[in-house]
Formats: C-alpha cells, sequence, structure tokens
C-alpha cells in the first residue's frame, strides 16, 4: 500500500512532469503568428468582402488548427484604397521587386500571364486541392481564367460581365410595347437587333428630347475591358485558341471603331466623352439623363445605392452586348478578379495564405460578397445559398450573361494589345483619325511591339 | 591645401549630384539596353518551359521530335523514380507502397498522378506535400520551374535525349523568364508610329509654354509690376506665385472644375445657349490650350521674380535719363531694360526649356495625354511605358530606352546653349577690379 501511495505520487509528479514539458515543447513548436497581408484592387466600400472574407476565414482556420492542438494566429492586414487600377498595379508590382508584397493579391485575372513569368505569384494549385471542397465546386470556365499554361494560379474571386442597358420609360416613349421589352434581351441573344438598330434607337430617343444631345449612347468613360465587346460584336477575335497567338482582326476592328466614330458622327455619343468624371456618369445613367448605355454588373449596386434608383427592373433593361453585323454576335466579357497568393514569405506563410482564399471562396462567404457588391457567383452551388437564389439581380444576371460570357486572353503580349486598341479607339472617336487610318496605325504599332506574338489578319 | 579644401566643401554637392542625377542616368542607360518588364523581373529569373516555349522553339525550326518528348508530360513510377524521391527524402512508407503495388505504373499528367497518390494508405496529407512528392517521378520538363541554369540542364539530362551543345543553349535562352541585353528598345522606338507624335507633341509643348509664358509673360509681369508702386508690386507678384505653391493636384482640380461639362465654363456658358461640354477634353487644340495655361502660369513666376530683380538691379539713373530725354514707357523698356536683362532672360529660356522637357506631371493630372494620344510628350510617355499600365506588364526597359532620349537631348542642348550664349564670357573676372 504505502509502495502503491508512493508510486502513485511519483507517477503523478511524473506525469504532471511530462505534460508541463510537453505543453511547453508543443508551444514553443507549433505556436505560429502570423500577419498576412491582402491588397485588393479595383475596390471600394461595397467589395469590402474581398478583404473581410479573408479574415473570416482566418477565424475558421485558427479554429481548425486549434482542433489538430496547433496554435496559430492570424492577423489579416488588408488594404485597398488605391489610386485606380494602374496606381494598384504599379503599387504590387514595384512592391514584390522591393520583396515587400503583400501576401494575398486580388486582381484582374489578367496580371496572371506576366506576375507568373517573373515569379511574382506562386501557382496556387500547389497549395490548395482543387478535387475538394469548395474549389472543387467553382465553374470550370472561371478556374480555367485564373490558370496560365496549364497551371492554375488564382481562385476566381468574383465574376461579373458588361451588359448592355436601356432606360425602360424612353423605350416606351419611342414606340416600344411592354412585351418588346420583354422579348428584347432574347432578340439581341439572337442577333436580330443590332448595334446600328441601337444607334438608332438612340438617335430617336434623342430628337424626342427625352435627353440631352450626346446622351442617346452613353459609353463607358475609361479604359477597360468592355471595349473588346465591341470588337467581338463584329466578329473579331483577341486570341487564336490553336495557336495561343493573340489575333488582330482588321476587319472587325475597322467595324468596331466606324461603329464609334458614327456615333460621335451622329450626334449621340459626345466627341469628348472618354475623360467625363465617374461620379456624374454614375449619377446621370441611374436617373435617366441617358438613354441607352453599357456598364457592369455590379453597377446595380451602385445604381440602386448610393445613387438612390428606386425600381430598377421597371427602369432598366438589361442584355447582352448586341451583335454589330452578321459576322459578329452578341457577347459580354466576364473580367473575374482573382486571388492570388505572391512569393513573399516562406513556403508554410504561402499555404497559410492559400488556406484562406480557400475558406472565403466558400459559397456561403462568397455570396456576402456577391450579393453586397452586386457581383455574380463563382460556384455551382451557390445558387442554392437562399441569400444568393432569393436576390432577383444575382439570378437573372447569371441566367442571362454569364452563361454568353467570355474572357480576354491571359498573355504577356495582351498589354501593349490592349494600349493600341484604346489609342486608336480613342483616334477614332475623336475625329483626330479616320477609322482606316486609326486601324493602319494600331497595326504597325503591334508589328513593332508584338512581333511574332500576334497573328495580323 | 586650399585646393584640398575646395574638395571637401564640394563634397556634399558631389554625393547629392552622384545620387540624384549620375545614379539614375547610369541606371537608366542599363535598363534602356534590357527588354525588362514586370513579366521579367528586374532582379534575374527562372528557366520554365511552357506550351508557348515549345511553340516558338517550333517556329524557330527546332526538331519537332525532341520538343514533343520535353512537352509530353508523363509520371511514372519506376526505379529510377522512386530512386529519386527517395534521395529527396518523400515518406519512406509511401515509397514502399508504391514499389510493392505500383511498380511500373504510368500517368498521363500531374493532375492524374496526383488524383491517384491521394488514393494511396500513405498518402500526403498536405497539398503542400502531394506537391513536393509529385515532381520526382514526372518524366518531362514542362510546368516546372527551375530556379538555375544548372538545375535546368540537370533536368534536361534527366529526359535521356541526345542534344547538341547548340540545342541546349537555344532551350536555355528561351526557357530562361528573366531581362537580357537587346537594343529592340531602340529598334522598336523608330519603327513606331507614336514615336513621331510624342516627338511632335513634346516641341509644340516645350516652344509654346516658354515663349507664351515662362519668358513672354513672365516678361510681362516683370516690366509692369516694375512700374507699380511697390506694395501693389508685391501683392501681385504673389499672386501670381500662388500656382507654384499650390500643391499640384489641388491646382489642376482648380482647373478641372473650370472645365469639366458641369464646371465653371459650362456654367457661365449656357446661360447664352451654349452646349456644355467637358472644354479640357473637347479638341486637341482645346487640351493644347489647358495644358499650356496650367503649366504657363507655374512657369511664369520664376521668370518674373528673376526679371523683377534684375530690373530693380538696373541703375535707375538710366531710367532718369531715358525720361529726361523723352523716352516713352516703350521707348524704355524696348532701349533700357531689354537690353539690361538679356542675360537673366538667356538663363531662364535655357533653364525652363530642359525643365518643361522633362516635366509631365500637369499634363499627366490633368489630360492624361489625351483626347487620344495628341498631349501625350515624350516623358509622359516614358512614364506610361515604364510605370502605368492596366494590364499589368510594366516595360522598364522601353519606358527606360525613351528617358534616355531625353537625357541625350537635354545634355546636348546644355553644350549647344553654353557654347551659344558665351558661357565662359559670362563667368570672366571683372575687368575693372
Amino acid at each position: 500500500m504505502l509502495f502503491f501511495r508512493h508510486f502513485s505520487k511519483r507517477l503523478v509528479i511524473g506525469s504532471l512532469t511530462v505534460v508541463v514539458f510537453f505543453c511547453l515543447s508543443m508551444t514553443r513548436v507549433v505556436a505560429k503568428d502570423i500577419t498576412i497581408q491582402v491588397w485588393s484592387g479595383g475596390t471600394n466600400v461595397n467589395d469590402a468582402y474581398r478583404i473581410d472574407a479573408i479574415t473570416m476565414a482566418a477565424d475558421i482556420l485558427e479554429k481548425e488548427a486549434a482542433i489538430r492542438g496547433e496554435t496559430l494566429n492570424i492577423t489579416v492586414d488588408g488594404k485597398y484604397d488605391f489610386d485606380g487600377w494602374g496606381g494598384f498595379k504599379q503599387a504590387v508590382t514595384l512592391a514584390a521587386e522591393a520583396k515587400k508584397a503583400p501576401h494575398i493579391v486580388v486582381t484582374g485575372h489578367g496580371d496572371i500571364a506576366p506576375w507568373s513569368q517573373s515569379g511574382l505569384i506562386r501557382p496556387i494549385e500547389n497549395y490548395v486541392d482543387f478535387d475538394s471542397w469548395p474549389l472543387n465546386d467553382l465553374f470550370e470556365n472561371l478556374v480555367e481564367i485564373s490558370s496560365f499554361e496549364g497551371t492554375i494560379y488564382g481562385v476566381p474571386q468574383d465574376a461579373e460581365s458588361r451588359p448592355f442597358f436601356a432606360w425602360i420609360p424612353y423605350l416606351k416613349k419611342i414606340g416600344y410595347s411592354n412585351s418588346d421589352i420583354r422579348a428584347m434581351p432574347e432578340k439581341i441573344r439572337k442577333g436580330q437587333y443590332t448595334l446600328y438598330d441601337m444607334l438608332d434607337d438612340a438617335k430617336k430617343i434623342q430628337d424626342a428630347g427625352l435627353v440631352k444631345p450626346g446622351y442617346g449612347w452613353y459609353p463607358r468613360v475609361s479604359k477597360g475591358g468592355d471595349y473588346w465587346q465591341f470588337y467581338q460584336s463584329f466578329g473579331g477575335k483577341m486570341m487564336d485558341s490553336k495557336s495561343g497567338k493573340l489575333l488582330f482582326d482588321r476587319n472587325a476592328m475597322k467595324k468596331f471603331y466606324a461603329f464609334f466614330a458614327k456615333a460621335v458622327e451622329m450626334g449621340v455619343t459626345r466627341k469628348n466623352h472618354i475623360g467625363t468624371p465617374w461620379d456624374q456618369w454614375y449619377s446621370e445613367v441611374a436617373s435617366g439623363k441617358a438613354g441607352l448605355w453599357h456598364g457592369g454588373t455590379w453597377h446595380y449596386a451602385r445604381y440602386t445605392g448610393k445613387e438612390g434608383l428606386k425600381g430598377f427592373f421597371d427602369k432598366i433593361m438589361f442584355s447582352l452586348i448586341p451583335a454589330g453585323d452578321k459576322n459578329g454576335r452578341a457577347n459580354t466579357i466576364t473580367h473575374p478578379l482573382v486571388y492570388l497568393v505572391t512569393n513573399r514569405g516562406s513556403e508554410a506563410d504561402a499555404e497559410i495564405a492559400a488556406q484562406l482564399i480557400s475558406i472565403a471562396s466558400e459559397p456561403r462567404i462568397n455570396t456576402l460578397h456577391a450579393i453586397k457588391s452586386a457581383h455574380l457567383g463563382i460556384a455551382k452551388s451557390q445558387m442554392s445559398v437562399p441569400l444568393y437564389s432569393n436576390d432577383r439581380w444575382a439570378s437573372e444576371a447569371t441566367q442571362r450573361l454569364l452563361p454568353y460570357a467570355s474572357a480576354q486572353p491571359n498573355h504577356t503580349g495582351f498589354a501593349p494589345y490592349f494600349d493600341a486598341m484604346w489609342k486608336g479607339l480613342q483616334a477614332a472617336w475623336t475625329g483626330q483619325k479616320s477609322p482606316e487610318s486609326a486601324v493602319s496605325d494600331v497595326e504597325a504599332e503591334l508589328r513593332a511591339n508584338l512581333g511574332s506574338d500576334i497573328i495580323i489578319r | 591645401m586650399s585646393s584640398k579644401l575646395g574638395y571637401i566643401f564640394i563634397a556634399p554637392a558631389l554625393v547629392l549630384a552622384i545620387y540624384f542625377f549620375l545614379t539614375p542616368v547610369i541606371m537608366t542607360g542599363i535598363f534602356s539596353l534590357t527588354n525588362m518588364s514586370t513579366a521579367t523581373g528586374i532582379t534575374g529569373g527562372s528557366y520554365q518551359i511552357t506550351q508557348s516555349t515549345l511553340r516558338n522553339l517550333g517556329d524557330q525550326g527546332f526538331e519537332r521530335k525532341i520538343l514533343k518528348r520535353i512537352g509530353s508530360e508523363s509520371y511514372q513510377v519506376s526505379k529510377s523514380t522512386l530512386l529519386a524521391a527517395k534521395e529527396a527524402e518523400v515518406n519512406p512508407e509511401l515509397i514502399n507502397e508504391l514499389r510493392e503495388n505500383h511498380l511500373g505504373e504510368s500517368f498521363k499528367n500531374r493532375r492524374l498522378f496526383e488524383r491517384f497518390l491521394k488514393t494511396l494508405d500513405n498518402r500526403p496529407r498536405s497539398t503542400r506535400a502531394l506537391k513536393a512528392t509529385s515532381p520526382h517521378f514526372s518524366r518531362s520538363l514542362i510546368k516546372e520551374r527551375f530556379e538555375s541554369k544548372e538545375s535546368f540542364n540537370q533536368a534536361l539530362k534527366g529526359l535521356g535525349l541526345d542534344l547538341t551543345p547548340e540545342q541546349i543553349i537555344q532551350l536555355n535562352e528561351m526557357s530562361y523568364t528573366g531581362w537580357i541585353w537587346t537594343l529592340e528598345n531602340f529598334r522598336k522606338m523608330v519603327a513606331l508610329p507614336e514615336t513621331k507624335t510624342n516627338l511632335i507633341n513634346t516641341a509644340v509643348y516645350v516652344t509654346l509654354t516658354l515663349i507664351l509664358f515662362n519668358v513672354g509673360f513672365a516678361l510681362v509681369l516683370a516690366v509692369t509690376t516694375f512700374y507699380l508702386p511697390i506694395k501693389q508690386a508685391k501683392i501681385f507678384r504673389s499672386l501670381w506665385f500662388l500656382p507654384r505653391i499650390t500643391p499640384s493636384v489641388l491646382y489642376v482640380l482648380l482647373w478641372k472644375w473650370l472645365a469639366w461639362d458641369t464646371g465653371f465654363i459650362s456654367a457661365i456658358v449656357s446661360n447664352f445657349g451654349i452646349t456644355p461640354r467637358n472644354w479640357m477634353l473637347d479638341t486637341a487644340a482645346n487640351a493644347w490650350v489647358f495644358v499650356i495655361l496650367i503649366n504657363g502660369f507655374i512657369g511664369a513666376s520664376m521668370g518674373m521674380i528673376l526679371f523683377s530683380s534684375a530690373i530693380a538691379a538696373i541703375p535707375k539713373q538710366m531710367i532718369y535719363a531715358g525720361e529726361v530725354d523723352g523716352a516713352n514707357r516703350w521707348q524704355q523698356i524696348r532701349h533700357i531694360i531689354l537690353p539690361q536683362i538679356k542675360w537673366p532672360i538667356l538663363f531662364v529660356s535655357v533653364y525652363q526649356t530642359l525643365s518643361l522637357l522633362t516635366s509631365f506631371e500637369h499634363i499627366l493630372l490633368s489630360t492624361e495625354g489625351g483626347p487620344g494620344t495628341s498631349t501625350e510628350v515624350w516623358a509622359l510617355a516614358a512614364y506610361h511605358k515604364a510605370l502605368d499600365n492596366y494590364w499589368g506588364n510594366l516595360q522598364y526597359g522601353y519606358g527606360a530606352a525613351l528617358a534616355l532620349v531625353l537625357v541625350v537631348v537635354g545634355v546636348i542642348m546644355s553644350l549647344i546653349y553654353l557654347r551659344f550664349f558665351r558661357f565662359h564670357e559670362l563667368v570672366k573676372p571683372p575687368r575693372i577690379d
């Protein structure tokens, strides 16, 4: 008995010592404090969940670690107030050169090509499993857009599309019936209502005195991927899928430029429209000062939020961008933002960053962003998240636009191609050059700049 | 001794000149001879074979059979791959399991192989471990990123291909992701149509701003304030100093408010039935008027100050003598003041030409080179290429080449000016002393 008591005392002390040492050693080995920096481009208050979702994910990841007996403390340090997209990309690339990039960036998928070549970003597929939930539930085309040369670099953060909008009360005043308006998206999709029909309607709206001159057709006011839609409307393609090279279709480009030159000539678009302040533009299109325009699905949040538009669905019709002529097709472009993991920190840090991104992409968390910012979902199962499916805008826009959406190519040469297209468009738009000479200047520039990276026809 | 002391005194200035002028110029020169961009990075690259590398090699006439071999992804469980995995300290239990049950199996691509690994009893338990395991079983180079040429060539060797040294060099060159030395930027500069436009824009911008404002208007201000009572003159001069001391962004914003289609000008002229428009960006001519006004109002103040003090230094007797002789104001200006301030005028012309050549911030803030590219001057183009890109690929090399042209033009012009204005005569010791 004495022996047993003695033994048990020693046993207790011994095991306590072991436990204490074990705990101490465990905390020393596995406790990890890490600050994950997230920089998000093109983001304003409505899109705060791009960063907040990572914070929510950090909470979940910490709890998962705790269950495994590890201590993980993640601090998420988010930043989104950059000077436009240009300022954001400048900040990220220069920070990366100085080895001070944030761990996670939220940016357009187009950056994947140059940034992966330079090693600025790491392939996310090396850290998280795309065969398991939630990543196996993502739309395949969005995962494709987040990849480059067969490697998945990013996780789509949101999807969107850039529709054509029309102010319904004015359509009615120029003779459209309710059923005409209801049938319009389908008619546009089938190519029965072209961009030139659209210009005629813009003219009618203007001539009826419903909007001021130059407000009949009121396009985007700054450079953007939206403009490639009009190139596609006339049958243009940006990339040759067979050879993987960029593609410049001279004829389609000329028709695209001529369309905007025609709009200016008819007086339905202002010659100096590019450069109009965004705030002014938003308030005008959301209050019926413009007849027809094009924008993004995320504009819904701005129109009905800050601009105070009531009864969106009775006032605004939305559809694909109409076809330009018989060669073209009605289309829309989606420009998903992606979460990317940069080369900052150790492999273990990158793994944590990737895991946070994966959790932040779970349908319920992503739906918070999708609905709050009026973007479209990234995963199939979001249609069964009530917050998503009960939202009229999200479900209608997803069905009407997303199946027909294409994306701009991930190609390191696309930046100069985009610059050249934009310069040419501005020259034709402002009447500085005829569409023909603008196109030949673009062609000369592309030949000098991209050489064999682009097929010109 | 005294000459050594001189060096000590000049040392801080020398250090600053080296740091702020010479180093950037040298760096610009170096960058301009490369194809540096975001895609290549600045600090060096890696070796990576992608589908487009293979396509480009194919276009160059590289042997297709070899390319096919390099490009075909295949993952094998073989004795040699198991050995490689063992050497790389992959979990021995996993290696045993593979050796016992799956020797000889092969997989078409990484995804299939990794899916297979995930079905094993001793599967790697994290994606990172899985990704660290699979490369050892790869029999191809595609999608692998090698940090050094040696490791790349080692892997190339491992494919068991019979490559000539030339082919290896070609593969190295084409798979390198970093920057290389090249004269391509200058060839491109000559070939691009925009070069001519930017050149003409720069000439227009510098000439008009200089003649109309930095010298012309500055002279008008200096002379008119000279004839004002001192107190009023001071007030006017301070007013004209405001554009220079207002922060650029705020200053340009005021101009934008003035010119926007909901701005001041539109509001005023709409009373006369003129439709509102963006006065700054309406036409190329409008944009030029604004660009020159915005820059000129700032530039004028410097000339004004220099000319005013130079005029104040003219002996009053000469003016009085002129008046006694019946010279009117214009004659006084023409025959007394202007000849006396010849050197300040020359100095301001030289200094402002050089500074206008490289200044672009107010154009960037106001028209951003628009409408179209009608106000895109050389320095702004260099900025746009090197530091501003919507699609994430900044072209440091080409931007530097553009900037280098400015440096060269600046240096040449300085030399011409020094010669033309007989600088050595200016700094000669006066003969009277």
